[in-house]
């Protein structure tokens, strides 16, 4: 297979994903767009929105449209961390002999459906990490790989604070993408009526397969970035940051933490699936500036300020694009240099 | 590698794009800047010559000729003009993209399609108008040297003044019939010369009419006006003002009778006047002291004696050996006057602001009782006697501090032992070798802060109620004995 095959393939690969949850999902266009994007930059993704937008709707819809294995927890506040990841129990073989066998936990899928993950202690939020970070597992100091590929989608609620745990910033560090579902416009809400309120339900065709997935992380990793537009990704990073002396107003009067390198490696990964996506071999500007938001949004920690002034941390990022690309584009005017 | 020659095709004719752009743009702020200095040959075309204006129009090419060379000779980054190309072309980073990868040796198996992509949009495209136009702000001002440049090649030369500057030099024979000839348009000099002394008479003529000499008053001449008052025959005597000044610059000098503004007067008299003897006598021998310092500070105590002191004699004393020139025994006699004050002012501060008037009846009436323990001053009791627990006369080894009080049923003090000597603060009862400290505190502060102490305690240790009750009932019944 040509590359120009390959790229090809990811491309529909990419679009008849996406339409076989639009089947289901009405609308959410762009939050469907970033999760395919999470799944294929290798990272997980957090999903955030009120009860009833249809979040784990989504996800369900995206592992029935993927030949790979689909787990969910329901996070409550007594879930163990033995209840994720599994535990040792004592087995009797045919001679009688008793043995430990490690039982698998819910996260031994490839797609994990996290749901409402902030009801859990951190102690068993905690438990996440080490699969959602090194791929694996450890129980009674024995390493146990995860399947590949092993894609964790949270969702959280942002209300209903109370008897939740707030995701620590490390731990939201480790999402690549935090997506906000937002509540439908109109036409869309009659749309879902339809689709869910009719006898017949709608089928989600089964169009891409795990090692399939794996070759298309592969695949989106050769895609080409050109300085420039490396340099703005962290341009853009350096400009969450307060104490940068480049930063812009609103980071410095608004922000008390800014994103991590982390956040520079989602931008550039993102901007690369992206632009395969589109059938482009290469990373653009506008790329960076599509997956920002996505990107950034749960790694900018605001201050007290921020907080009582209710800041939208998207708007805040939309002023540190501004202020990036302007940092990028000085003292680089080709005309008068 | 035919891809690659079309991208760098691209980028070339970019480039070319640019330094065209770029020779317009600096040479028109050449022909500016050249324009402005062409008027100075106009200007001086009266020195020039006919030649002026090609001269300035020559000025004036040769700016914009070397502005439109800078702008060629720039030098032109590739990336950057691949950057210009991919947003004028809309191609989304391609070009920058390519041109960066093309050349490395990891490149991605996607860059050589991301070039065959590039390659393919190229043909397409119209290279010619990738930089588009750009006008210096110098442009909006050209107008106004160019006019200039016009208005001075037609109009005549300018004249320029003829002379030389004048020669300081005081030899006459130097000067050259021109020179002289020269010194005549300067002739106002003179002049002015001669007006001077005019203006000088006219003043001392003023002046002596306001000092009352004879002469006819003019009209409008102010002088007049004080000729027959008595400040018109008086003239301003200045010396008799240095005089004053002088006599005030002699007291200046005399820093002994100065106030010592650096003596701190809220202090003891003792003290006062301890510092000063330290002052005077700071390491020095006897025969080594001022007598007249000595002598100011022996009136100074002797001044303070007439207010109650019994220093008189001492000083007496002093002032004699003074007199008689032995300092040493002066000193001798200061000191004994010192220990006699110093003595006093202990006296003052020997606790009898504690105690109330009633009081200090009361204790000489117990002074009295115990047989008397000497003078008023020494009244108090003796180390290790009084009442206090396991000493004295009191067979009670805890003492009765409140039966003490009975008979006061004011706060006026606990009645302790003042003792002999300086006393800085106040002592506490103790028990032990501190018993021999007397107590000098508020019997009602030392009630109320025991009784405070009590209740913290209360609250915060776990105390048993059997004995929180004891405890109560023993301070109500200090309380019920005051």
């Amino acid at each position: 297979m040509t590359n120009a095959e390959r790229v090809q393939e990811f491309v529909e690969a990419f679009g008849s994903l996406k339409g076989e949850v639009g089947k289901v999902i009405v609308g959410y266009e762009e939050v469907v767009t970033d999760v395919l994007v999470g799944l294929f930059a290798g990272g997980h993704v957090l999903l955030e929105g009120v009860p009833g937008l249809g979040k784990t709707l989504l996800v369900k819809t995206l592992a029935a449209g993927l030949e790979l294995s689909f787990s969910r927890i329901q996070f409550t506040p007594d879930l163990m961390p033995a209840d994720i990841i599994g535990t040792n129990i004592i087995l009797e073989d045919p001679e009688g002999r008793r043995h430990f066998q490690f039982q698998k936990g819910p996260i031994f899928g490839h797609i994990l459906l996290s749901d409402e993950v902030n009801r859990a202690t951190p102690k068993t939020q905690s438990a996440l990490l080490e699969g959602m970070q090194e791929g694996s597992v450890t129980v009674s100091g024995i390493s146990h790989p995860l399947p590949s590929p092993f894609f964790v989608l949270a969702t959280q609620n942002p209300i209903e604070m109370e008897g939740t745990y707030p995701l620590p910033e490390a731990q939201l560090d480790r999402f690549l993408f935090k997506l906000r579902v937002t509540y439908p416009a109109l036409e869309e809400l009659n749309e879902i009526i339809d689709r869910t309120t009719r006898a017949r339900e709608t089928e989600v065709r089964r169009v891409m397969t795990g090692p399939e997935v794996l070759r298309f992380r592969e695949l989106v990793r050769e895609v080409p970035i050109a300085a420039h537009v490396r340099e703005l990704a962290s341009f853009i990073v350096m400009a969450t940051h307060p104490q940068w002396e480049h930063a812009p107003e609103v980071t410095r009067r608004f922000v008390r933490y800014g994103s991590s390198p982390r956040g520079a490696q989602a931008l550039v990964l993102g901007g690369k699936v992206r632009a395969l996506a589109q059938g482009r071999y290469n990373v653009s500007v506008e790329d960076l500036k599509g997956v920002a938001r996505a990107a950034l949004r749960h790694r900018i920690i605001l201050n007290f300020e921020g907080e009582a002034e209710g800041v939208d941390v998207d708007s805040l990022i939309g002023d540190v694009l501004e202020r990036a690309e302007a940092m990028s584009r000085k003292g680089k005017e080709v005309f008068l240099r | 590698m035919a891809d690659a020659d079309v991208l760098e095709r691209l980028v070339a004719q970019v480039g070319w794009q640019i330094r065209r752009r770029r020779a317009e743009f600096y040479g028109l702020r050449g022909l500016f800047y050249g324009a402005i200095v062409g008027l100075v040959p106009l200007l001086l075309k009266s020195a020039v010559g006919p030649a002026a204006p090609l001269i300035a129009l020559g000025v004036a090419l040769l700016g914009a000729a070397a502005g439109a060379l800078r702008g060629l000779t720039l030098p032109i980054p590739a990336a950057d003009a691949a950057r210009l190309a991919d947003r004028t072309f809309g191609l989304q980073d391609r070009v920058a993209t390519a041109l960066e990868w093309g050349s490395r040796p990891d490149r991605s198996p996607l860059v050589d399609l991301l070039v065959a992509d590039l390659t393919a949009r190229l043909q397409d495209l119209d290279g010619r108008g990738v930089v588009r136009r750009r006008w210096p702000r110098e442009l909006r001002l050209l107008l106004l040297p160019a006019v200039l440049m016009v208005l001075l090649a037609l109009a005549p030369p300018i004249p320029f003044p003829a002379g030389r500057l004048p020669v300081f030099s005081s030899s006459d024979d130097a000067e050259t019939p021109e020179e002289r000839g020269a010194k005549v348009l300067t002739d106002e000099r003179p002049k002015a010369a001669k007006r001077a002394p005019l203006q000088h008479a006219e003043m001392e003529r003023n002046l002596s009419a306001r000092g009352g000499a004879t002469g006819g008053s003019q009209p409008g001449d102010l002088a007049a006006l004080f000729k027959d008052t008595a400040l018109a025959a008086q003239r301003p005597d200045f010396q008799s003002f240095l005089k004053k000044g002088d006599e005030r610059l002699r007291m200046l000098e005399q820093v002994d009778r100065l106030p010592d503004l650096k003596r701190d007067f809220t202090q003891s008299q003792y003290k006062m006047i301890f510092q000063r003897r330290k002052e005077l006598f700071g390491g020095l021998r006897p025969d080594q002291i001022s007598p007249q310092k000595l002598r100011e500070l022996l009136e100074e105590m002797q001044r303070m004696g007439r207010k109650g002191g019994d220093w008189g004699g001492d000083i007496g004393e002093g002032m004699e050996g003074l007199e008689s020139g032995q300092t040493d025994r002066a000193m001798e006699a200061m000191e004994r006057a010192l220990s006699k004050m110093r003595a006093m002012e202990e006296r003052g501060r020997d606790g009898r602001g504690l105690r109330g008037g009633r009081e200090e009846g009361r204790r000489g009436g117990r002074g009295a009782d115990r047989g008397g323990s000497g003078s008023d001053m020494d009244a108090d009791f003796g180390e290790g006697e009084g009442l206090l627990p396991g000493k004295g006369r009191n067979p009670n080894p805890k003492g009765d501090p409140t039966e003490r009080l009975r008979g006061n049923p004011f706060d006026a003090g606990v009645e302790g032992e003042a003792r002999s000597g300086r006393k800085e603060g106040y002592d506490t009862n103790l028990l032990g070798k501190g018993t021999n400290v007397p107590s000098r505190l508020q019997y009602m502060g030392v009630f109320g802060q025991y009784r405070k102490m009590m209740e913290e305690a209360m609250a915060r240790e776990q105390v048993p109620r059997d004995y929180q009750s004891q405890v109560k009932e023993y301070f109500e019944s200090l309380e019920e004995r005051r």
